[in-house]
Formats: C-alpha cells, structure tokens, sequence
C-alpha cells in the first residue's frame, strides 16, 4: 500500500500538532492559574479544571490519528 | 439523604441577662449556624463582649509569645488536662511560667550575643597571631604611624619606595600586613598600601601576645558553649514540663473568648437580644427543649420559616431582598463514611448549595471506576490498593487522604479491570494473545484464557488495549454517554426541585432528547464508517434520531436562547473527551510494551515463545530486570498524574457542568473543638 506512509505521516501531524496547541494553551492557563493560586489557595480546583480544558484538543487529534490508522 | 439537610430559620429573643447561658447553651448544642446581625435593623445596636472576654484575651496574648519562645507554636502535643486543673491558679500560674520561660530564653540570647562578640574578637586576633608582635608594640608612639590590615598581593617594595624608613611585617600567606612609617610620610604610605586594596584592621588592646589573647578568648568560649548548652537544655525541660498546659491553657481561653465574642454577632437592645440563625430542621425539638429547659422562660425561640428547596422564581416585590437571603442558606451534608473520603474533592471545586445535590456520591462511584479503567492493570492495581490503604491509614491531612482515597478505590477497579477485561499485569498478557509476550511463555507456565467459578466461564482478558482500540474507543465513547447521562438527570432533579417541573423539562430534557439523538446517530456512524454498511433515509434509528434531535434543540433554544445552539458540539466535544479512558490506557500500555521489549527481548535476548532455548546470560538478566523495575516505576508514577487527574476533569469539567452549581455555604455551629482539654460540665466531646 503506497498510502500507508502518507497515512503514518498525516496521524503523527495530526498528534503532533494538536499536541503543541494544548501545550501552548496550558502554558498561558497554567501560568494564570499559579498566578491566582498564589493569591487564594482555595482556587486550586478551579485552576486545575481550567489547566486541564485544553487537553482535549489533543485528545480530538489522538482520536483522529487512530480513525486514520484503523484504516491503514 | 443526597440533599444537604433541610434548614429552619430561627429568631432566638430574649433579655439581656440571659445572652450569657444562651450562648452556652447553644454551644453545647452544636445545631445553630449563627447569622451575622447586620446593624440595618433600627433599634437594635451590635452587641458587646461579655467582660470575662478581656482578661481572657489578655491571657492568651501571654501565652502565645510564650509559646513562640518555647517554640510550640506548630508542634503537636499529646496529653489532655481538665478545665478545672487549668482555671485553679491560672493567672499566678501563666506569670511563674512567663517568668521562668522569659529567664531562662533572656540567659540564652545573652550568652549568644557574647558567643559572637567574641568570635568577631577572635576572627581580628588570628590576623595578628601571624606577626611576631605584642599586641602593645602596636600603639602609643610620638613620632610613628601604624598601618594594620588586610591587603591583596605584598606590599613592602611599594612602602619602601614611598616611605623609605619604614618598617614592614607581613604574615606568611602574605595577606595581613603591619606597617609602622614616619608621621611625616603616613599620607604617602596610606596611597601606596591603598593600591593593594588595604582595608584596616585596628589592633585589639591588650598587653600580652596575640596567642595568649585567643587562648583567654578560646577559655572564655568553652565556658559560654557549655553554659549554653545548659540553658538549652533547660529551656528543652521546661517545654517537655509544661507544653501540654500551656496548649491545654491555649485552647481552654479561646474557646473562653470565642464565647465570649459570639454577643458581637447578634443584636441587642438596652434589655434585650435577637439572634438570628440557621437550625437543622430535625434538630428544631432537641433545640427547642433546651432552650426552654435550661433558660426557664426568659429566653424565646421562634421558628420564622423552614426553607424549601424551591427557588422563588415569579417576579413579585421584594425579590431582589427574598434572593440575597437564599444565598446564605448553609448545606450541611451528612455523608457516610466511605463518601466523606470524596467529600474533599468537590469541596476542592466548591460547596454545594443548599438546593442541590452534594456531588460527592456520584464522585465515589464513578472517580474510582474511571481510574481503574485508565489503568486497568493487576500489575499497578494491587501496589495501588496497598498504597492507597497505607495512605488511609497514616495520612491526616485532607491532602493526602483524598489522594490515598483516589488510589485505594482506583486501585481496587484497577485491578478488576486488569484481572477480567483486559487480563495483564505489568502490561505483559496473562495467556497469549496476538503472538505477544506473555507471562505464561515468561513464566514457561501455561496460564488460562479463563476461570470456571461457579459453572460460569470468566474470561481474564477479553481487550488487548494496543490490538482492540477500536472496541475500547467505541466502549469509551458510550461511558461518555451514560455518564453525562447522568449528569442531565441529576441536573434535571436539582432543577425541578429549585423552579419546578416545568422549567427542569424545558431545560434539561431537552438536551436529554439531543443526547439521546445523538447517541442513536453515533450507533450509525459506526454502521455505515467502520462496518461499512450502505446509510438508508428510512433506517429506524433515522427516523427515532431525527425528532429528537429536532424538538430537542427547539426546546433549549426556547429555554436558554441562541446559546444552546452553540453548546451543541460542545456537547460533542464533551463525549469525545471521554476517549481519553482508552487513550490514557493506550498510552501507558504502549510505554510498558515498550520497557518489557527492552528489557526481555533486547537485553536478556530471551526468545520469548520458547523457554528454554534461553541463552543470555545472569548479568544481563540482572540488568533486565533492573529496566523493567525502573520503567515501570515510571509508569506507575505517571498513572497517579495522570489517571487520577483525567477522571477528576471529567467530572469536574464534562459531568459536573450538566447540573453543579456549587457556591454554597457550609454549615458551621456553634461549637467548640477540644484537643487538648476535656470539660466535665460541658456536653461536648
């Protein structure tokens, strides 16, 4: 199959890419949320849940990634 | 039972002379969530503390520098003493202790401040201990100036130079030098030594040699250590002696004066009081006989209204005053004990209102299962389990006990997954499957496909997570379902119960019906993407989807407005995001697969189908197993991060959002907490 290496290529972008976009949206979350942890502890829960939100970007491209390698 | 408990709001009156035992008695009763008295109410002024609030206060003050001084403040003390032993001479008591304590603390700091005076003494002498001159050789003279100091690099060839009948000494590493010039040259001295950084060190006085000087100094230091050391020591015995009284003392005057300032919170009059609080309903007889027993009549207690959980909604006067004293209704959850484990982690995102259900059992059924879930390992299961009970047993901190709780159900999930569904320890297959490594061509032993318990045939391990992601996805999404599901449900109840039946149908059946659609559309996506079957208009699952999904969203565009249509694929995204059970599972079997084909194919080069045609050698098996205890070390590390996180964000973001408010109050009586002293008159613990 002469696709298959195009099909690995376009699942590894599509992890990969998502993958840097949760980063980068965690890392500005993160950030704020350490800042307003350091002002009221109590907002732990809330800084997690907000830290975490970005993660399904790249949940949404894992799923991808595996819908195109089931078809390979 | 899942609702906080119902709440009566309570005017307590009575006059002025009784707010003392009515405050008493109320601690004693441990049911009144005390309401702020706000000075709006004309006639009625704040009231003031009771008098024994001052000299208790007073007490107090003493004895928490005491405590500072003993350095008590953050320890733990073991031992009780009654109320009694504390008042008997409390006053001489506390002023013997502060006494000796402030003697003995003001010795210990003096003696310091001397230790280094002369160590600072000593540093200067040791300079001078490095020329061969009498400490008195270095003043009094007529017609001589002396330079003493430290300097960088030697400069007698420089003094020579600028002050020719000068005499130099200079210590062997050549770092401190004496220089004794002609008045007449002193400036010109002083320019040359500048230039090798001289800073001055004047001499000491004294009539003797510079080593007799430190070795008086050095006696005089042992003499300072061991006398030290003795008030140390003694300073250590008076804690030891008297540290539980004055922790006993501590808590026995605050609970005094957070009595004794409890008249701040409510209204008075010249004769009377008013206190408004907050009673569990069930508790209202308990209440109301104690009131009228203890107090004899001079003391009213009212009920004024026993909350509903429905939520005024019309838009009748005085709405905006109706709301603002709804909010501050406290939740008092009774919770059982298991419950109360994963109380901590709602709380962590906030308390429950008084009008809905407390999070926290769907927490314990769910949180554990999703944790087992992404595991799913006997490998990892059973050290979690253990972790978790060990933690449950030594932990006291919320913290850490919520952490245990997490790890201890998980684990227990963990391992019945691990065990039956996905048949694997270590992320090494019990039996074979796929041509895989497995334990029983490891072992050489040959472990079955099932277990008869009973006449039924139990499989261990029906999914490999890395060969059947298809099946696991498919699984995950419909968790997905059923657990926001749920949610709405939940979501549906809080609201009928807050603004009636009608408003909860329009809001949350609704997306119940879209769900449901959804769920029916999923179910043919499946069919005609992955099993490849033709879509037909007329298919059923079509026809059934197709209404729902219509008035589904007709409604909560009605309900909600233009924003229901846009949360529609965040309602997609929400099941989606429930893949990362498989993914997370995935991801970890992947990292194992990869530590074992690291450690037993590539080090050890044990084929792995045939036991015995074995040929490495012991070293290597050593280093092999080396890799494998380290690798999956790590893996289980990262199963705490990040098994434990995702299914807290799954309820905390996809499931709590269908139906937790959250925001509330927490009920918190009137009571008092007694560590380290026990009250014979009291009813409290």
């Amino acid at each position: 199959m002469a696709d298959a290496g195009l099909i690995a290529i376009g699942a590894g972008i599509a992890v990969g890419i998502t993958g840097l976009a949760s980063a980068w949206a965690e890392k500005e979350i993160g950030s704020a949320a350490i800042g307003a942890m350091a002002e009221n502890e109590k907002l732990f829960g809330k800084g997690l849940i907000l830290t975490v939100i970005p993660e399904t970007i790249v949940i949404f491209g894992m799923v991808v990634a595996i819908l195109l390698w089931l078809n390979m | 039972m899942l609702l906080p408990k119902q709440m009566t709001r309570v005017l307590i009156v009575g006059s002025r002379g009784a707010l003392k035992d009515t405050i008493e008695v109320l601690y004693q009763l441990e049911a009144a969530h005390l309401i702020d008295f706000s000075a709006e109410e004309e006639g009625f002024s704040l009231g003031a503390p009771l008098p024994e609030s001052s000299e208790a206060s007073q007490k107090l003050l003493k004895l928490r520098s005491l405590e500072k001084d003993m350095g008590l403040d953050d320890m733990e003390v073991t031992g009780q003493m009654g109320t009694a032993d504390i008042e008997k001479d409390l006053t001489e008591t506390i002023a013997a202790l502060e006494a000796e304590i402030t003697g003995a603390t003001e010795s210990k700091n003096r003696i310091s401040v001397r230790i280094n005076e002369l160590e600072a003494e000593k540093a200067v002498l040791q300079n001078f201990q490095a020329l061969p001159l009498n400490l008195e050789l270095y003043r009094d003279y007529d017609s001589l100036k002396v330079f003493t100091g430290r300097v960088r690099g030697d400069p007698s060839a420089a003094l020579k130079a600028a002050a020719p009948q000068s005499e130099v000494f200079i210590s062997t590493n050549g770092d401190f030098v004496a220089a004794f010039v002609g008045k007449a040259q002193a400036d010109e001295a002083q320019k040359a030594l500048v230039q090798f950084g001289f800073t001055e060190v004047p001499a000491p006085a004294g009539n003797v040699s510079p080593q007799q000087m430190v070795a008086k100094v050095e006696e005089e230091l042992t003499a300072l250590r061991s006398s030290m050391e003795e008030s140390i020591k003694k300073l250590e015995e008076l804690k030891d002696k008297h540290s539980i009284f004055v922790k006993a003392a501590d808590e026995h005057l605050s609970i005094i004066v957070a009595k004794a300032e409890t008249p701040l919170r409510v209204g008075t009059t010249e004769y009377t009081f008013a206190m408004d609080a907050w009673v569990p309903t069930s508790d209202m007889p308990k209440v109301e006989k104690a009131i009228s027993e203890k107090l004899g009549g001079k003391v009213h207690i009212e009920s004024l209204e026993v909350m509903s959980r429905r939520e005024a909604h019309g838009h009748h006067e005085g709405e905006e005053h109706h709301e603002a004293k709804v909010e501050e209704i406290p939740s008092k959850t009774e919770n059982g004990k298991t419950v109360r484990k994963f109380e901590f982690m709602a709380r962590m995102l906030s308390t429950p209102k008084y009008r809905e259900i407390d999070p926290a059992v769907t927490m314990m059924i769910t949180i554990p299962i999703f944790f087992g879930l992404m595991v799913g390992d006997i490998g990892y299961g059973i050290p979690f389990m253990i972790l978790g009970l060990i933690g449950l047993k030594k932990c006291v901190s919320d913290e850490w006990r919520t952490i245990s709780t997490l790890l201890f159900f998980g684990g227990i999930w963990a391992t019945i997954f691990g065990m039956f569904m996905f048949g694997e320890a270590y992320g090494i297959h019990f039996a074979e499957q796929h041509h895989d490594m497995s334990w029983s061509s490891l072992l050489g032993v040959e472990l079955p496909h099932e277990i008869s318990l009973g006449g039924f045939e139990i499989p261990l391990g029906i999914y490999s997570k890395l060969h059947n992601v298809k099946e696991i996805l498919y699984m995950t999404l419909w968790i997905g379902i059923a657990h926001i599901f749920i949610g709405f449900c939940i979501g549906f109840y809080n609201k009928s119960i807050r603004f009636g039946f009608k408003h909860a149908v329009i809001e949350k059946v609704s997306w119940l019906m879209i769900l449901l659609g959804g769920a029916l559309l999923l179910l043919l996506l499946v069919d005609a993407m992955i099993r490849g079957k033709a879509l037909s208009l007329t298919d059923l699952r079509i026809l059934i989807a197709a209404p729902l999904l219509l008035v589904g969203i007709i409604m909560a565009y009605k309900g909600e407005g233009s924003g229901a249509i846009l949360e529609l694929p965040g309602l997609m995204g929400n099941i989606i995001s429930y893949t990362r059970l498989a993914a997370i599972g995935m991801s970890k079997a992947g990292l194992a697969l990869a530590f074992n084909t690291i450690a037993f194919e590539v080090m050890w080069g044990h084929d792995f189908h045939v036991m015995g045609s074995n040929n490495g050698d012991m070293i290597m098996l050593i280093a092999a197993l080396g890799i494998f205890l380290i690798g999956h070390l790590t893996i289980f590390v990262l199963a705490i991060i990040s098994a434990g996180l995702h299914s807290l964000r799954l309820h905390y973001v996809e499931f709590f959002m269908k139906f937790y408010e959250g925001g509330g109050v927490e009920f918190k009586p009137l009571k008092v907490i007694r560590k380290y002293t026990t009250d014979k008159n009291g009813v409290s613990e």
